[in-house]
Order: C-alpha cells, then structure tokens, then sequence
C-alpha cells in the first residue's frame, strides 16, 4: 500500500515539474546559449546571444536552431516581446537589470559558480532543473565526469609543468575558470604560487620573476607576438624556448559542459605522451 | 521681435517639444508603439476614454521599462541644464558646467567600487546608491578642505573641487585596473553615461534629488541675478554673499551628484542648454533657470532615443551622444566668447 502511494505521489510531483517547466526558454549569456542548445528540443529555445553564432566564441556555433532570435544585445523590450518563460542570465548581470526583469514579469534563473570546474558541473545540472530538462543534463554531467575523470587517470603521476596564463597584463588566479582549467590539464598555476585571486593585473617583472614553464595565450589575440617583442618577458625560458600555448578562444571562454574538452585540449598540449589527441575519444559517454 | 516676445516663443516652443520629445520616446525602440496607442494607455490608465489599445506585451514594455527610463532622462537633462545655468551666474561665466563641481569623480569612484566588490550584481540599487554616495562624499570633502584655511574664494573653491575631482579619477583609474574583464563592460558603460535598465526606484531616486534642488536653485534666481553683477556689487546691495555661493555650490553638488549615479557622465547638457537660451530668454535667472531645465529634458530625452535606436549590437553610450553634439557647440561658443573677447 504504501509503495503505491509512494508511486502516486512520485508520478504526481513529477507530472508538477513538467508542467511548470518553462515552454519558452531566453538565454542573455553565452554559457546558456552553449547548454541550452544541448539540453532543449529547437522550438524551447527562443532566444540566444549574437555570440552563439560566433565559431571564435562559440562551442555550438552553426548548430543553434534557426528559430532562435539573436539578441544582439540584452534588450529588454525585445526580450518581453519574445515571451519566455524564463530567462538565463549571468553571474555578472547587474542586479538593477534582474528587477527590471522582474518587474516586467520575467522569470530568470541566473548561473553561478563557473569559476571551478565543480561549480560548472553544479551549475549544468541546476540550469536543467531549472528548464525542466533533468535528464539532459544528467547526460551532460555524465560526460563532462567521463571526459575529467579519464584525462586525470591519464595525467596520474605526471610532473606538473608550471603554466602561466597571459593576457598582458592580466593573468588568472584563485577562484577562476582559467586558474581551474590550467590545472585540470595537469599543470600548476603560476598565479596561484603567487597569491594571486581572480583575473588581475601582473606586472611584467613580477611575471618575469616567477620564470614560468608556459606561457598560455588567447589564440588570435595577438598575446604569443606581443610576448616575442616585450622588453622583458621575451627573455624568459618559456619564450626563449618557444614553450607558448596559443588556446582557441571557444575553449578558453567555455564555462558550460565543453570546459571538460578544454581541459583535454591543454593537456594534450602540455604532456603529448600522455594526452594524444586533441579532442576526448569518442568512446566516452 | 521684443525681448518678451521672443522669450514667450521660446518657452511656448519648449513647453511644445517636450511632450512631443516624450511621447516619441515612448513609442519609439525596440519594439515600436505607436503614438495614438501610447496616448489612448495613458488616458485609459488615467480613467478616461476606452481600454488601451496596446497588447499586454506592449504594456508592459511601455509602462514597466520605457516610462520610467524616459522620465529619468527628462529629469537628468533638466537637472544638469538648470546646474549649468546656476554654475554659469555663479562663475560668470557661461561656458560654466557641472564638471567643475568635481562631484562627478566622486560618483565613478562610489560606482567602480560597488562594482569591483561585486555589489552591484548582487544587491539592487548598490551602483546608484554608492554613486551617490560617493558624489556626497566628495561634496563635503570639498567643503571641508575649501574651508580649512577660513571663507573660500570663488577660485578657491573650484580648484579644490578639481583637486578631489582628481583624486577620486586616480582611485577610479586604480579599482579599473584591477575589475575583473567580465566586469569591465558594467563599468565602462556607467561611465559612458546610460539609462539601461533603470526603473522607477532610479527615478525616485533621482526625483528626490533633482525637483527639490532645482526649485531651490528657482528659488535663488534673484541672488543669482544680484552676484552675477560681480562680489562687491553684490555685497553692496547687502547680498551675504559667501552664504548665497556656498548654499549654490551645494545645491549643484546636491542635484548633479545624484543624477550622475543615475545615469553615468553626461556631459555638455549643462553647458549647452543655458548657454543657447541665454540668447532667447535672458540672463534673467526666473527666465532662464526653467527654461534651461525644460531644454535640458528635451535633449536629453532625444539623445537617449538616439543612444538606444542607433546601435545594433551595443547601446549607444548617452554620453557620447550628448558629447557629440556638446562638443561642437563647445567649440562654436568658445570661438564666439574669443571673438568677442
């Protein structure tokens, strides 16, 4: 007997999640755009950024369903024009922006914690509860998990080469993506040895100093030439000895489940022995 | 054309625009509304005539978002209009503005920070809150420091407002620095001047600055009119003259403080509005104090219609566009001013 009320009510709250999951789904972040594509039937997803499309940006460029508006910005009037149901918006939109939202009778759900590649994990998995779609995300996670826990089985016991990311003159400590995905490929962050937290400015010296093993640069940006003509760091082994990473600007800006394929991605740059391919095996879930 | 006459145009012509510069804004946008149907929500919102024609998305857009942004513009333009006007019968000088106050860094600084400690994503109203702070901050600063060394001159206390102006733009430039890139835009475009995302608890808030100061400031328009004669001619027809400065001084602050927490920098408004009334209103401060607020709400207003029709991709800045057509004006006048200097 109580099994089967246990079931009833299973089935009922189950049918209550479904039914209150958002029909019309709008994304204001790039991070969104890359999840929800993955996670949503086309007609769910209404709107996305004009990055989406961008295969520089982008790690679902030229597969965003064509009946998604492109907002070319966060354009509040155009956003209560297309209806939705809920919007998706980022960590860093401003609080005056979610009132208005709000106010203008817009549901959002704002993504948080994708400093850490737990935090995107955590944050894949809330996103798909949030849109009604547990079980895609679940799929997601899965492979993310699969895709970490295999480059770690790979990279056990391997020397950690001391990378520095540079975007002159910032570079990422504590508490960011970055800083975690230098260290999920199997490398230990120069900024980190350094105290540094968040994305902050390094002086040249000071980076000169700590006399990293690899320079990471932002593929495109221009940072690997820049890093050949400085007065001082073109002077440090790392340069001298051509030891620039040069990350494609899609994997370095990924926070959504593809952050895992940037992981994999340098490290296979930063030990080729170990971490072949480019890209995780196909095999993975 | 008398002087009477051609000030009665000029003010039947600004009491003309300014509805029309309003309900332009309303209708136009993102999504276009149009006019007769503004009208017919607004009088069906009042009580009078039928049901809005408009449908419930177009409501909301129009009562939820583009009324109280475009209020807030006719509010900041009337406040930095009717600053200048004062600034300029106070320094004698009508290429006089709000920048001098040095309340404006004051503001950048209070917003950088809330920015760079993560306020303004987390909490709302931190950004104009700690803007506004930060212009009263600066304010009293500037009084203080004005002060230490006895009654400040006219010259006096400008350059100590320069001088905190300068100090609060250094520790902006040092929390720019070091706000995180995805930041960086928040930032940017609050210094650039903008209305995005501003509801009615921004135009409260600028309200309770703005209306009282500027009637005050109204309130003033004969001191004004007595010390723009020169010190000692106003000393001499009895005018306490450090009081009657100070108290302008402070209401300036009082009004241009909270409006750039509101909307960023925007500048020239304050320059452009009185200095090209003068010619059609008179130097007279009962004239040219409202008349200046009214200019300033109808230029405002249009260039924030501009700011967020023209750009596809990002909003215009409102400064830049208030920029681009205050700094040719600038010029022009300053080259008349030299002509006839």
């Amino acid at each position: 007997m109580l099994v089967v009320v246990a079931a009833v009510l299973l089935g009922l709250a189950s049918f209550v999640v479904a039914a209150e999951a958002p029909r019309r789904v709008a994304s204001l972040n790039l991070t969104a755009d890359e999840l929800l594509v993955e996670m949503l039937p086309p007609g769910r997803l209404v709107a996305v950024t004009r990055w989406a499309d961008d295969a520089d940006m982008s790690n679902v460029a030229g597969r965003v369903p064509a009946s998604a508006v492109r907002l070319p910005r966060a354009d509040l009037e155009r956003l209560i024009a297309l209806r939705p149901d809920l919007v998706v918006v980022s960590e860093y939109t401003d609080a005056d922006f979610l009132r208005l939202l709000e106010k203008s009778g817009l549901r959002h759900h704002r993504m948080s914690g994708l400093d850490t590649l737990a935090g995107i994990r955590a944050a894949i998995v809330d996103l798909g509860s949030a849109v009604g779609a547990p079980e895609a995300a679940v799929r997601l996670t899965a492979r993310f998990d699969a895709v970490l826990a295999e480059l770690g089985r790979r990279l056990d016991g391997t020397k950690h080469p001391r990378v520095l990311y540079w975007a002159d003159p910032h570079t990422a400590g504590v508490g960011t993506a970055i800083g975690s995905l230098i260290e999920a490929a199997g490398a230990a962050n120069v900024a980190r040895e350094l105290g540094l937290r968040g994305i902050v400015p390094l002086a040249g010296e000071k980076a000169f100093a700590a006399d990293p093993d690899v320079f990471l640069v932002t593929k495109g940006s221009g940072a690997a030439t820049a890093l050949l003509r400085h007065p001082l760091l073109s002077h440090t082994r790392a340069v001298r000895e051509e030891r620039v990473v040069e990350i494609p600007n899609h994997l370095l800006v990924a926070l959504s489940d593809r952050a895992a394929d940037a992981a994999w991605w340098l490290a296979s740059r930063l030990h080729p022995a170990r971490v072949p391919e480019a890209t995780p095996p196909p095999k993975l879930p | 054309m008398s002087e009477r006459d051609r000030r009665l145009l000029a003010f039947a012509a600004l009491a003309v625009a300014l509805p029309l510069a309003l309900l332009a804004a309303l209708s136009l946008g993102s999504v276009p509304l149009p006019a007769g149907g503004v009208v017919r929500s607004a009088l069906a919102r009042l009580g009078l005539g039928g049901p809005t024609p408009l449908p419930e998305m177009g409501e909301v857009i129009l009562w939820s978002v583009r009324l109280p942004r475009v209020l807030i513009a006719a509010l900041v333009g009337g406040g930095l209009a009717v600053v200048g006007a004062a600034l300029q019968s106070l320094f004698r000088n009508p290429l006089a503005d709000a920048g001098l106050l040095g309340v404006g860094p004051g503001a950048a600084l209070g917003a950088v920070l809330a920015v760079n400690l993560g306020w303004a994503q987390q909490r709302f109203l931190a950004m104009p809150l700690a803007a506004c702070g930060g212009a009263l901050l600066a304010l009293l600063l500037i009084y203080a420091i004005a002060h230490a060394g006895g009654r400040p001159t006219l010259s006096g206390l400008l350059l100590t407002g320069l001088a905190v102006g300068a100090l609060a733009a250094a520790g902006t430039s040092v929390l720019l620095v070091a706000v995180e890139e995805f930041r960086v835009r928040t930032v940017l475009f609050w210094l650039a001047g903008g209305l995005e995302g501003r509801g009615y608890e921004h135009l409260a808030l600028a309200a309770g600055f703005v209306l009282p100061g500027a009637v005050a400031l109204l309130l003033l328009a004969r001191p004004l009119d007595v010390l723009s004669l020169g010190e000692e001619e106003a000393a001499a027809l009895s005018l306490p003259v450090h009081g009657v400065r100070i108290l302008v001084f402070g209401l300036c602050a009082l009004v241009a403080g909270p409006v750039t927490a509101v909307a960023g920098a925007v500048p020239f408004v304050g320059l452009v509005a009185p200095h090209a009334l003068r010619a059609l209103v008179g130097p007279l401060g009962r004239h040219l104090l409202p008349a200046s607020f009214l200019a300033g709400a109808v230029l405002v207003v249009v260039a924030d219609l501009a700011a967020r029709s023209f750009g596809q991709y990002v909003e215009l800045p409102l400064g830049s566009v208030t920029a681009f057509v205050g700094a040719p004006y600038f010029l022009l006048a300053l080259r008349g001013q030299e002509g006839r200097g």
